[in-house]
This record gives C-alpha cells, structure tokens and sequence, in this order.
C-alpha cells in the first residue's frame, strides 16, 4: 500500500502569546515554538500503521521552509520512507488553493493508493487544503475521518458529523482523508532516531521541479488576498475575581448562592 | 531483541547470581510484578526477550536501591533504564510519557510551561540572572518543578530569602536554564538526555559558572555523576546552606515549634549518601524536635516520585507507598514530614490526601520550615 | 440581477440551523449588494422544506433525485458544478460543516470560484466583498478579499449570524437534476449515533468541563468531586475525549454536544471556538485557567486567573461546608 501523508510545520500557539507582527499580515515567530500540525501528526500515525499492516511505503510531502525538515526528518524517524519538500521564496503568500496546486505537482506523478492528511491546520485553520489536492488529482476524498478500514481497493471511513453524529462511507481507492484528532494514539520519535534519520535523503523541489509560473503561485496566483490581521475585539469581558484560592473560591460560592445558581 | 548484549556487558549482567537481594530490597515489588532479578535472568537466559506490555517495567522509581544493594557490582537499575530505551526507540511508549518527552524537548521541561514563563516566579524578586549578564559566584540552578509548580515555587522563595539573609552572590539562569535531564535519561531517552546535557553544559561555559547549587537532588545527581567535562563543582541546598548555618552566616530570629520527622528522599540518601547535613540544618532551627522514622537513610522508602512516575500512573495505583510512607510519619507523633525533593514533596503531600491525614500532619520542605525562622 | 445563493444543509429529516443562519445574513448581502437571494435546497422528497424556504428566499430551486437522498459530497457537486455554472452567482455560501467542508473546496477548485472558509463575518465595502475568517484558534482574526471575482465561494461559520424572521413569499422553482448515473466511487453507508452513556449531559442543570489544564487522567477525580459538590455533571473538551480519559459522550463542543445548563464551570479549558460552540448558551459561566489571555474569559461571566489545582480544592471545601 502505497501512502501519501501532507504534513505542515506550524507554530504552537495554544498557550503562547500571539503578536501580530508590523507588517500587519503575519505573527511574531520568534518566540514560538514549531512542530507538526496535531491533526497531520494522527495521519501520519495512521499511514504508519497501515503500512504495518499492508506493507509498502509511506512518503511525507510539504510545503515550507528549509526549517521544516525537522518535521520531515520526525516522520522519517517514526517509519516514513521518503520525504519531499516543497520551498521556493515565490510561495510565499499563496492560498490554500495554490497550496493544494503546489502539492498536486509533486504528488500526481507518484504511484499512490492512499493520500492522508490533518482535517485542519491549527495555524490558518483553512480546512481546505486536502479535498482541493483531491479535486486536482480526480480522487475521491472524504473529511474528518475517525476511522479508516482498509479491504482490498475499497476504504471504509467513519466521518465525524456535529453533534457525536458520524456517518459512515464507502470510497474507493486511490482516495483522500483529512484525519481527525483522535484516530489512534502518535507514537514518539526520539531524538537517537531523528539524528539517524538525518542519514535519509529529502527531496526539495522549487517552483520550476513543479512546472509552475511564477504568476501561479504566491500572492500574485492566489484568488484569495489576505488584507490585514487583528485582534478579535473583545465582546464580553469576564468579571475576574482576584486573590488567594480561599478568597476567590469563597467569592465565587458567595456570588452563586446569592444569584441562585447553587 | 537487540540491545541484550548491550546490557549484559553495560550492566555486568554475567556476575549476577541470582541472590535477589535486588527485588529483596525493591519497593514497587511489594505491589508490582515488576521482578528484576527475574528480568534479568530472562535477559541471560532468552536470545530475544519480548518486553512491549511489559507495563511494570514503568513502575520502577530507579531509586537504585537494587544496584546498591547487589552484592556483585551488577547494575540492575540499569537494565530497566536499558529496556526502557528499547522502548521508547521504538517510539512505542504511554502517551503521558511520550508528551513529557516531546515537552521538555520543545520547551526545555517536562510539564509543558513556557520558556518565557521560567522565571515567573522570581518576579520581584530582584534576583541576578547570569544569562543576562549579571556576574554572580554561585549558580543557583532552580530546577522545572520549582519553576512551573506554585506548591514547589515557594521553595525556590525559601532558598532564595535564605540566600540573601545569608549575604549569597547567586544569580539564575532564567529563560535559558533547561531541564537537566535526570529523569528523561531514566525514561529511557538517552538521545534527549544527551541534548540536556549538552545545552546545559554549554550554558555553564558560556557563563563562567564555577559553583551550582540545586534545589532538586535530581538535578544533583545527574550534574554530579552523568554530566561530563564540566569544571564547575555542584552542590545539593541541603549541603550548601549546612555549610551556611556552620559558618554563622544564618541566624535565626523566630522559633519554629513543630515535631518534624525527615523523609530521606532516594537521590539525595541512597544514592548519594547526603544524610547529616539536612537533619543538622533541622536540628538548628530554633524550636524544632526531629523524630526519627525507623526506614531512614540508607532504608528510606521511596515515594514513588522518580524515574518518571511522576508522569506515569503505575500498575498498582491503589496502594501507593506514599500513604504507607505517611502513616509511618504519623506513628512517630510528628506533625511535620519534612523533605529535600520537590518530587517528594509533592507525591508526599498527594499521600497525605488521599490517606486522609489531612490536617494532621504537613509536607514541607527543609527550606520553608527554615524560611520561617528567618 | 444578481444573485446570492445559499445551499441548504439538511440531514435526517431536519434543515441545519446554519441553514438559516446562511439566508439571514444573505438577505442582508442581498441588500447591500443589490442582488436576489436564492436558496438551492438538494435531495429526495424535499417539498416540505421548499415551502418553509420560501419564507427567507426569493427562490428556492430544488433538485430532486433519489440518488441525492442522503448527503454525497460526490454527488452534490456533481449537480451544484452544473447549478452554478448555468446561474453564475456572485456569492455563493455554504456552511462550514462537516458536510460543506466536504463540499466546498472541490467544488469552488473545479469551477475556479476563489474560496474563503470559516468566514465569521461578512461585508461590502466599496463594491468589494470582505470575509473574516479565524486564525491560530481564534487567537487572530483575518481580512481577506476576494481579488474583484465576479464568483466567490465562502463557508460560513456555524453559529456566527443571527437567524431573522423569515418573511418572504419566494417562488419554489425545480432544477432538473443533471444526475445520470449511480455514483459509486464513494457511498453513503449510514449514520452512526455516539453510544449512549450513563449520562445525558444536555440534561444537566449543572456541568462542570474540564479541558488539557488538567494534565493528567488520574486528576479527573478532584474535577468530579467538585461536580459532586455541585450537584452536577462532568463533561469535557476535545483533547480529553481524543486521550480516552472520558468518553465522547461528555464532549462539549462543535463535534460533541450543545448543552445550556444553568452553570456551567470551564476548568483548564481555554476556549477554542469549537468549545465555545458548544456551550455559549448557558445562562452562567464560570472560567478558571491559569492564562489571563484564553479566550473562555471573553465568554464566561466570572473568572479565576489561578492554578486549578489550587482553587478547585478550595472551592470544594467551601460547597462542602
């Protein structure tokens, strides 16, 4: 079974602060820390595990800068056979849909049965890029998916709805899923094994391995234009309640009581 | 499996006889199925030994009492470590370890804290931070747990009020200290320890540090006898501030009135046989009456805070040595369980609640008891 | 005259509120932009959401076909390729679901519209359309326009607009379905309800949820004692679901459930939206995380800036008292 898994670098900002950086248009990085987007990391896992079970190989794609090797060399150290990356500085700016175009270049001319990636990047949260590469490479796709079962050249994917609902579809291969946190659990890759897989080779390709024009890409290929970011203005403030633990739970008790709650 | 012979020779597994005065003297072997001495008899016996769901190898503390008390200079804690390595090589471990791991990797400790967020605690506190600049003759080497945890910060605040009473030139290194690593290397990420040890050492070059003083024994065990090439000399609090009171560099205004029994924690007594110098720094605070426990020392027992069991639930949950370790407390009448470790600290005072002595008897640390007779 | 159009969300029966969310915000474009406001409603024996459609749009075409009996993103984009390359509708919205995320960029890459998703507002400004979409969970908001296309393609928030009054009298107009033949590279199979657990949470007067602040599955027991001393529920955020520490069922949240209680405590929750989806209805909120900055504050009525395993214990010891 041959897989294909798109993974992306993205800062960790769930407990970090987030500045909007001068130009307006993108976030201080230096103070973050990186790693693979979470739901791409639970594609990877599952990648893995079928080849475990298949046999074949599975091969990282992404789109980024030369720093994101350690992510690369991260899936090659948890099982991933090969890895390519996508980088040229006139990427810079691009959609999700010239995102999905950039991937689809590298992508189509592999021999692949299975193409899995994150239903989500925690970065832009677009949530596109995936079903778009599927368009592009004419296979069927399916989103949010929290189990995938694999018989023969037919895959069958529980797709989580709202609500604890989740449907269940019948696709066939060669497919694409964006995964859902949650599927299995990520195995660890340590650092003895990042450093050997250092040994294992990446494929960068730039805009011209892709046969692409610099109109096509970027900010100048894009249909969508970023014009500016902000802080979400603050609709509701809570009343914080200040002081030590006894005071502010005695507070909080008194508060509760007096308005009926408990 | 591939790392047998590895850790026949590493850990002199040839010499071993089979006494089993190793799981004789092992504390989770009362309530784990966790058998060294069996383990390595497979080790030697087995060509290839099967150790994934082996769930039990993560019960061990690796307070090392079996390597100490083995008769034949075998290295039984070191075979966990080794099998534990196999394990988390083959990235297949519990993910609350795994997230330790991939934590302290990413930001430098093992609960996930912001770097920019290390030295929170010491706001206000006007402290000099070396990596900043400021020259200082001691490295006072805080430590993860006393920098994220609020119950361990104030004995970071304790040490560091004991420090300027006694008139101390200490600085941190703030943003840049880094976990050191004594429990990653026991988890099995040998790789990770590496790293640790590499950027801290670094760290001590790059600021002319001649003289660190820890407050976890943790700390002090690895800087002590894993970390290599260093110049510097390091130093557990409880060694250094004994050093203080005898040199009469600390005084005491206040009386602590408190029956306190002391809790030797692995790292600092068996380990590295630092037994005197807490209990005479107790037995110098005025009002003080230190009652003896009688596992003390050599024969403490552990309360199943190292070798990552912070992180790591155990396969006997239910019977904690920790409560066991309270309720000896409690017989000898104290009211006070005072410790060196930030790691017993915590397990201990977990203990006391789910024990139910809440209330009648208190974990604090040497340097909090001390702070109060300042 | 141009045209805004809004593809119906229905499932098992029912019109997704989104549904109506999307046709109230798009009578408002409509309005702003000089444009009818058309609703494409897609399955099998629909009539009777027709009628109810026509109240908010001043056409509803209907594509009926057995094939389009349950929701097929395959099938939909298949038939909306065709709807909306014949009518070229300026702006085109569809909800930001699980079925529309499914939906959506396939079918604006094959037709060329530009797509923006998981837009929370909408507007014109000089003749342009303008979306604000969400990055970095919620932390960050984004302007983005859609470079003048005279077809644009968004996915709108669930939840993000308000639903109006429907008033219209909208003519309901069939739309041939240009299905020919059974699609059978991908097949709806069925619809999986979570396993029902002990506990309803959507039933409970109060909930106490707790989130990744509480870093380890044995710490559960202090988040339940304090429900107990409530008198209420635990229930959950996402990640702890995904660790297996409680099971889905006490999910709050866009892919769990939608409770309102009366007091609803978010413990070492930061409040994603997701979360917040979920829960934003309870008549009092109370949050407790160590981060000033998280979000949940920005909905909570009262909040405790502090180390939940400081103030839970004391909290407890309080109800108890």
């Amino acid at each position: 079974m041959e897989i294909v898994v798109c993974v992306k670098r993205v800062p960790e900002t769930a407990e970090a602060e987030v500045v909007i950086a001068e130009d307006g248009r993108s976030i201080e990085e230096r103070d973050l820390v990186f790693d693979i987007n979470e739901a791409d990391n639970y594609a990877l896992e599952e990648a893995l595990l079928l080849k475990e079970k298949f046999g074949g190989s599975v091969t990282a794609v992404t789109v980024g800068p030369e720093k994101a090797d350690d992510v690369l060399r991260m899936c090659l150290a948890k099982g991933a056979d090969k890895a390519i990356r996508l980088t040229d500085e006139r990427f810079k700016g691009s959609d999700a849909y010239v995102t999905a175009l950039l991937l689809y270049r590298a992508i189509r001319d592999l021999d692949f049965d299975l193409i899995l990636t994150g239903c989500m990047a925690s970065d832009d949260g677009y949530t596109q890029v995936g079903v778009t590469l599927a368009e592009l490479l004419d296979i069927p796709h399916a989103v949010y998916v929290k189990k995938l079962e694999i018989e023969g050249q037919v895959a069958k994917v529980h797709c989580e709805l709202e609500g604890g609902l989740e449907e269940v579809m019948e696709v066939k291969l060669p497919a694409l899923f964006t995964i859902q946190t949650g599927i299995n659990e990520p195995r660890y890759a340590s650092l003895l094994g990042i450093r050997k897989a250092m040994r294992k080779e990446i494929e960068v390709l730039n805009l011209d391995d892709l046969g692409l024009g610099e109109e096509e890409v970027g900010e100048s290929g894009s249909k969508i234009e970023l014009r500016r970011l902000f802080i979400p203005p603050v609709e509701k403030e809570a009343e914080i309640l200040e002081g030590k633990p006894e005071e502010v739970s005695a507070r909080l008790v008194e508060i509760l009581k007096s308005e009926g709650v408990i | 499996m591939q790392i047998r012979g590895e850790l026949i020779s590493k850990c002199n597994l040839l010499e071993c006889i089979q006494c089993g005065k190793c799981t004789g003297g092992c504390p989770v072997s009362l309530k784990s199925a966790l058998n060294i001495r069996r383990l390595i008899y497979e080790v030697l016996i087995r060509e290839s030994l099967d150790i994934r769901g082996r769930n039990e190898l993560w019960d061990c503390t690796t307070c090392s009492t079996c390597s100490i008390r083995c008769p034949k200079g075998v290295e039984p804690a070191e075979v966990i470590v080794g099998m534990r390595s196999a394990l988390v090589e083959g990235g297949r471990i519990q993910p609350t370890i795994r997230d330790v791991l991939e934590s302290t990797f990413k930001y430098g400790n093992p609960w996930g804290g912001l770097r920019s967020k290390r030295a929170e605690w010491a706001q206000g506190l006007n402290i000099k931070n070396i990596a900043a600049g400021d020259k200082a003759e001691v490295l006072y080497f805080v430590g993860c747990t006393p920098a994220y945890d609020p119950r361990v910060q104030e004995v970071a605040k304790a040490l560091v009020r004991a420090f300027e009473k006694a008139g101390v030139d200490f600085g941190i290194l703030g943003e840049e200290e880094s976990c050191c690593g004594n429990e990653i290397r026991r988890m099995g990420e040998e790789g990770l320890f590496e790293f640790l040890m590499e950027e801290n050492s670094k760290n001590f070059e790059r600021y002319g540090v001649k003289r660190i003083v820890t407050t976890s024994p943790h700390c002090y065990n690895t800087f002590k006898n894993e970390y290599q090439g260093g110049s510097w000399e390091v130093q557990h609090y409880t060694q250094f501030i004994a050093d203080l009171i005898e040199l009469g560099k600390l005084s005491f205004s206040r009386e602590v009135k408190r029956i306190v029994t002391y809790h030797d924690p692995c790292f600092l007594g068996k380990q590295n046989g630092v037994y005197e110098e807490p209990r005479r720094i107790l037995t110098s605070i005025p009002g003080v009456e230190l009652v003896e426990m009688s596992r003390i020392k050599e024969r403490s027992l552990c309360c199943e805070g190292g070798g990552g069991r912070m992180w790591v639930e155990g396969t006997n949950p239910q019977e904690r040595l920790a409560e066991l370790r309270v309720r000896e407390a409690v017989s000898t009448g104290a009211e006070v369980i005072a410790t060196a470790c930030p790691f017993c600290l915590l397990t201990l005072e977990d203990a006391v609640k789910t024990a139910g002595y809440e209330g009648k008897i208190q974990v604090m640390d040497i340097m909090e008891l001390l702070a109060e007779a300042l | 005259m141009k045209e805004i159009l809004v593809l119906v969300e229905h499932r098992r029966g029912e019109i997704r509120d989104v549904t109506f969310e999307m046709l109230s915000k798009g009578r408002e474009l409509a309005g702003e932009m000089g444009a009818e406001l058309t609703s494409a409603l897609l399955g099998y024996d629909v009539g009777s959401f027709a009628e109810e459609l026509s109240k908010w749009a001043d056409r509803v075409l209907v594509v009926e076909d057995e094939k389009l009996k349950d929701f097929n993103a395959e099938a939909y984009q298949r038939v909306l390729a065709t709807l909306l390359s014949k009518r070229q509708p300026a702006l085109t919205l569809i909800a930001h679901s699980s079925f529309g995320t499914d939906l959506a960029p396939s079918l604006a890459a094959e037709l060329g519209f530009p797509l923006a998703t998981d837009c929370i507002d909408l507007r014109v400004e000089d003749g342009e359309l303008i979306a604000v979409r969400q990055m970095y969970g919620g932390k960050v908001n984004a302007e983005v326009s859609f470079r003048q296309a005279p077809q644009r393609m968004v996915t709108v928030r669930q939840g993000a607009f308000p639903i109006e009054e429907g008033q219209r009298a909208g003519q309901i107009v069939a739309f041939p379905s240009p299905l020919t033949e059974e699609i059978d590279i991908k097949r709806f199979i069925e619809y999986v309800e979570a396993a029902p657990g002990e506990v309803d949470i959507t039933q409970a007067d109060i909930i106490v949820a707790v989130g990744r602040g509480i870093k380890e599955k044995e710490n559960l027991s202090l988040i339940e004692e304090l429900a107990e001393a409530l008198g209420g529920v635990v229930a959950c955020s996402r990640p702890i679901v995904d660790a297996g520490w409680l099971p889905s069922d006490r999910q709050v949240g866009q892919s769990g459930k939608t409770v309102k209680p009366k007091l609803y405590m978010a413990i070492g929750i930061s409040g994603a939206f997701q979360h917040i989806i979920g829960m934003k209805g309870s008549d009092t909120i109370v949050a407790i995380n160590k981060d000033p900055n998280a979000p949940i504050f920005h909905v909570a009525d009262y909040g405790i800036v502090g180390d939940l395993f400081d103030v839970v214990p004391e909290l407890i010891k309080r109800l108890k008292a």
